[in-house]
């Protein structure tokens, strides 16, 4: 596969280095059109997130390498010596593993995070429409999307929370199942509070009370979530009617107590609650934990979860990788196979000529055969004929080296006489 | 072809399928289990052939003796553990219903009975009764698996401890909502699976009941399954006794069960 792959990422440059490399979408065309320019590239695209921004070009040359960091310099606006220890140049069938891995989110910062998927999606797109995607670019784009999806779906890797908002709504998702058409009580203005009821109104709550010590604040932050303002001190009677509660006051205090859940839980016919505790000191009372129908997290506990899930992603990572490695290698046999094919149909051809005009002229010899001779000497000469080339033209196929496939290329074009 | 060769394909297949989504209880991954679920359909397809034979073979619905009625009973919960599935996407289920279809096609298998002939034994009504009754003791153990899972749902939110079971279990809400509705249809159709049985044996012997296994069992069951839905009603499902009279009622319709075969 005639790749090279040059970049940058989180890990090996920091922010400022990364920040002069990005390419945004409305300088994509330039600067693919750039790259495409180059001598010697027959396709490019780049990839260019807030992690990473790498140049993936399709080349028959080793020799590009040095003209692409070239022009990596010139963009970064430092000197070369400075960008090289920077950047990481990968070749051939280490590119594609490292695009499956890229797409998958095995290379991301947070393993496993479903939006670089769609960054590299972006990515092949972009160059597709500014006309810079080659052949094989365009089939390593399909492989990288099928086995990115392949990978999501068998190991589940994206699916487990890596933060304590994302943490209480797969927790509320666990108990409610749909969220739509909860109602949601956020007491209290701490900013974690803020992003856990943000997070939860993107999936179809009917409404969001937010009530605050400060009721200006509280009127502030319901318009925010196109909710309503409640006082502090009446927030007893929302425990009935709603669903999910979230504490994250900096009251010294216990905001809800046993007594308020017992008795919202009775006025509420035993529906559950799940009430999410993320203030410390403490909003809600522990003991509120043993009441039957009550669901009580608090900012310990929601830390737990997400460790646990963060080693859960871990192990799904190496169970992901292994599925890379098969599909590394299945895309490497598909190419070889693709590279054999001018070879095998070439070989197929020269000896069908042959098979057909020395059945001819055997035939010729015979003097007049019946068809059903005829069609049964025909079926003798393409069966030897098939058994003869089988075992060529699969050694063409599966020879996995791309030096060992063009020596015996080279050998059966020498043997059988081909062009 | 043999009906007994339907049987065991579909037997094999159950077994295969039973082991495989077991074993991914350890293995936590997805592929396994549907790979598990193709081979449970795949049963249940020769399942329904041989049900389908029997009804050919005999002209009268496979419900007159312990093996056809527990080959039936086994379909009928994997019919409804497949439409559940379809509309829920609940994996966990299988680790409870897939032994179960097993268990009651292994039934099916090892116990050999003649077909019933008898003019009261193909009687409408006895049909009706052993019809009623089979598809309301689906439906219960149906209720029973779910309402096993909402349990453990209920256990590891509380725990704060993800078990075994945690990637594999639907929200506790769906959990509940198909156990409540799976044990309450279940339960109306047994009770009137039951008068019908009750009726049938007044036409046939003159008498409402006798003290047969079969009997005893059924309305043992009955009770018991009458307290776990009132425990869904009374929202105490989640208690430990709930879950006690739970199993205990599972074990009374399982002895109700192999009772017919001592009728």
């Amino acid at each position: 596969m005639p790749l090279i792959a040059v970049g940058v990422n989180h890990r090996t440059a920091a922010v400022d280095v990364r920040e002069r490399l990005s390419v945004g979408p409305a300088r994509m065309p330039e600067t693919l059109e750039a790259l495409c320019a180059l001598d010697g590239i027959d396709g490019a695209a780049v990839l260019s997130t807030c992690n990473r921004v790498e140049v993936i070009v399709s080349t028959s040359r080793e020799d590009v390498i040095e003209p692409i960091v070239g022009w990596l310099t010139t963009r970064a606006g430092t000197s070369r010596a400075e960008l090289e220890k920077h950047v990481y140049i990968l070749r051939h069938g280490d590119v594609l593993k490292h695009l499956f891995r890229v797409a998958s989110g095995l290379d991301s910062m947070i393993v496993g995070e479903p939006q670089i998927a769609g960054q590299v999606r972006a990515a092949f797109l972009a160059s597709r429409e500014c006309g810079a995607m080659s052949s094989i670019l365009s089939q390593i784009f399909d492989a990288t999307m099928r086995v990115e999806k392949k990978v999501r779906t068998d190991t589940g890797i994206g699916e487990l929370a890596v933060s304590v908002p994302y943490a209480a709504v797969e927790l509320a998702r666990k108990i409610f199942g749909d969220l739509h058409g909860l109602q949601v009580l956020l007491l209290g203005a701490g900013d974690m509070g803020e992003l856990t009821a943000e997070h939860l109104s993107s999936f179809g709550l009917e409404q969001i009370f937010v009530a605050n010590r400060s009721y200006d604040r509280a009127v502030e932050l319901a318009e925010r979530f196109q909710g309503q303002a409640v006082t502090f001190e009446g927030i007893e009677p929302y425990l009935a009617t709603c669903d999910i509660v979230i504490a994250s006051t900096a009251a010294p205090h216990f905001v809800i107590e046993t007594g308020h859940v017992e008795r919202a839980l009775a006025a509420r016919r035993k529906r559950n609650l799940f009430l999410i505790d993320l203030s410390v000191p403490r909003n809600i009372e522990p003991a509120i934990a043993s009441i039957d129908g009550a669901y009580l997290y608090n900012i310990d506990d929601l830390q737990n979860v997400v460790e646990s899930n963060r080693e859960t992603r871990l192990h799904k990572a190496e169970e992901a990788e292994q599925i890379v490695d098969r599909e590394v290698e299945a895309f490497r046999r598909r190419i070889a196979a693709q590279d054999a094919v001018p070879t095998i149909v070439e070989l197929q051809q020269r000896i069908e000529t042959i098979r057909a005009t020395e059945l001819e002229k055997c035939l010729r010899k015979f003097g007049p055969v019946s068809a059903e001779q005829r069609d049964a000497i025909e079926q003798l000469s393409t069966q030897m004929v098939n058994k003869i080339l089988h075992y060529p033209i699969l050694q063409l196929k599966e020879a996995e080296e791309p030096a060992e496939r063009e020596t015996l290329r080279k050998t059966i074009r020498k043997i059988f006489g081909l062009r | 072809m043999s009906p007994n060769l339907s049987l065991y394909a579909a037997l094999a297949l159950y077994a295969a399928g039973t082991i495989m989504a077991l074993a991914t209880l350890f293995t936590r991954e997805k592929r396994p289990q549907h790979i598990a679920l193709g081979m449970m359909i795949a049963g249940f397809v020769a399942h329904t052939v041989w049900i389908s034979t029997i009804c050919i073979r005999t002209h009268h619905p496979p419900l007159t003796n312990l093996p056809e009625a527990a080959g039936f009973m086994a379909w009928t919960v994997f019919a409804v553990e497949l439409a559940l599935f379809i509309r829920y996407r609940v994996h966990a289920a299988a680790f409870f219903v897939y032994p179960l279809v097993l268990m009651l096609l292994t039934v099916s298998a090892v116990v050999h009975e003649p077909f019933v002939r008898s003019p009261a034994a193909v009687s409408r009504l006895f049909i009706t009764h052993i019809f009623l009754t089979t598809t309301g003791v689906a439906g219960l153990l149906i209720g029973l698996a779910f309402g096993a899972l909402a349990w453990v749902q209920d256990r590891a939110l509380k725990s704060k401890r993800h078990g075994a079971l945690w990637d594999w279990i639907p929200s506790l809400n769906v959990c509940k909502t198909v156990s409540y509705r799976a044990l309450s249809v279940g339960f109306s159709i047994y009770t009137l699976g039951i008068l019908a049985g009750i009726l049938w044996s007044y036409r046939t012997s003159a008498e409402l009941m006798d003290l047969r296994v079969k009997q005893v069992g059924a309305v043992v069951a009955w009770v018991l399954f009458a307290i776990v839905l009132q425990a869904y009603v009374n929202d105490t499902y989640r208690t430990r006794r709930t879950a006690i009279i739970g199993a205990c009622a599972f074990v009374a319709i399982v002895v109700a069960i192999l009772g017919i075969h001592h009728a």
